[in-house]
């Protein structure tokens, strides 16, 4: 395998894993041991949640240095499990560059769930969650709703590229308008819980476990820029909440 | 009695949600909606027993990552798949709209204390998930390392 070959394997398996949510330390991990395993003489790889740099030595050849910047991320955590598989296997068993690339493709184009699937999920979500916090079963269908609008919303926002925060604003404004809706209509009475219900699906689960477990693993770069997303995310939502509660509450007396 | 047991089932289903949303292979989403329920049902059987209200979720978190760990471990794949599900139903969601609210409706004085304790419970969920994660590196690190004695290949990665 050349230097090139292998540091594009490196390289392509590194991007799948950092652009679908594994941590960073996962990522730089699994990339050393795939230069390893295809017979590299040292690797040297940095990753950020942005970027990712890799510089391979060869036995007696020049080094050679790639670096790629990572735009848009999605969370698919199959792709991550996979491909976390493989990189051991390579370890163990060799094999060549085209069945590797092959491998690759085949875990980069594995379909995630459907997509009424995910918004059904992030309704049901929200559902489930006005029920945890003590709502009756009319406000979980109005939680239901909330979901929805917030899927198909942030998914929206996403296809136009709006930034994140603000996409969280206008998820956590809808989540509060069609609560005080209800309120006003007389669907419900606790509005609380229907707010705080369907705002459980704009948290950042996966920000929030990446970034304690890159800290750990002392990643303190990757860890403490996921951290502040979360923390940030969380802001952005608490503010697109207030705006309708503060701007409606004289009129509709809630 | 159920007042305590129908939580832990819609935590269940809305961990079976969010796995989905997360995209989990198909034949790990019922493990890690699994691992949602037990998070809610240690937080709730300790939240009988102890009266501080930051220690039970600590324990829950302690609870969940070893059971994220351990799975992990089972079934060849990545902690994070199990564990970031299992964490969402303990995040005080509760705590950060009920803050938000005490400021915007002038109440200072609650909103800090209601904001200081959702930083403690945030703060305890980081705790346990530290705690248990570095309790399992050290312990396969001393594990390898005695293995290593056979063959220092299997210390992938790192050079000795």
């Amino acid at each position: 395998m050349t230097i090139t070959q292998l540091s594009y394997v490196a390289m392509e398996m590194g991007v799948i894993l950092l652009a679908n949510g594994a941590e960073t330390y996962r990522v730089e991990e699994s990339m050393h041991r795939i230069c390893l395993a295809l017979g590299a003489k040292e690797a040297e790889i940095f990753v950020v949640p942005t970027t990712i740099i890799i510089s391979v030595t060869l036995e007696g050849e020049v080094p050679l240095t790639r670096t790629r910047r990572i735009h848009s991320r999605k969370i698919d955590l199959t792709k991550v499990s996979e491909l976390n598989h493989l990189s051991r296997q390579i370890s163990y068993e060799p094999t060549n560059y085209k069945k590797l690339v092959a491998e690759i493709k085949r875990i980069d184009t594995i379909p995630s769930y459907p997509y009424y699937l995910h918004v059904l999920a992030f309704a049901f979500i929200s559902q489930m969650f006005t029920l945890f916090f003590g709502g009756s079963f009319m406000d979980s269908c109005v939680g239901f709703v909330i979901g929805l609008g917030i899927k198909l919303q942030m998914d929206t926002m996403r296809r136009f590229q709006a930034n994140i925060f603000f996409t969280h604003i206008v998820g956590g404004l809808i989540a509060s308008t069609v609560a005080l809706a209800a309120l006003g209509l007389g669907f419900t009475s606790n509005m609380d819980t229907i707010i705080i219900g369907s705002i459980m699906t704009l948290v950042p689960g996966l920000a929030i476990t990446n970034s304690i477990r890159d800290i750990i693993a002392g990643d303190y770069l990757s860890g403490l820029a996921k951290g502040v997303e979360a923390l940030l995310i969380g802001a952005a939502i608490a503010s697109g909440v207030a705006v309708p509660l503060s701007l409606l509450r004289p009129f509709w007396g809630g | 009695m159920m007042d305590y047991l129908t939580p832990c089932l819609y935590a269940f289903g809305a961990s079976l949600a969010f796995a989905i949303v997360f995209n989990i292979p198909r034949n790990k989403l019922l493990l890690s909606a699994l691992g949602g329920m037990l998070g809610q049902l240690v937080y709730v059987i300790f939240q009988l027993v102890i009266t501080n209200d930051v220690l039970p979720y600590l324990l829950a978190t302690i609870a969940i990552s070893l059971y994220a760990e351990v799975l992990a471990r089972l079934t060849k794949s990545p902690t994070t798949i199990f564990l970031a599900v299992a964490l969402i139903p303990l995040v005080p969601g509760g705590g950060i709209y009920y803050t938000m609210l005490y400021f915007i409706n002038g109440e200072i004085d609650l909103g800090i204390s209601t904001g200081v304790h959702t930083m403690l419970i945030s703060g305890a969920l980081a705790v346990g998930i530290i705690m248990v994660s570095s309790t399992v590196n050290l312990v396969r690190k001393v594990m390898l390392k005695g293995r290593s004695k056979i063959g220092k290949k299997l210390k992938y990665g790192k050079k000795t």
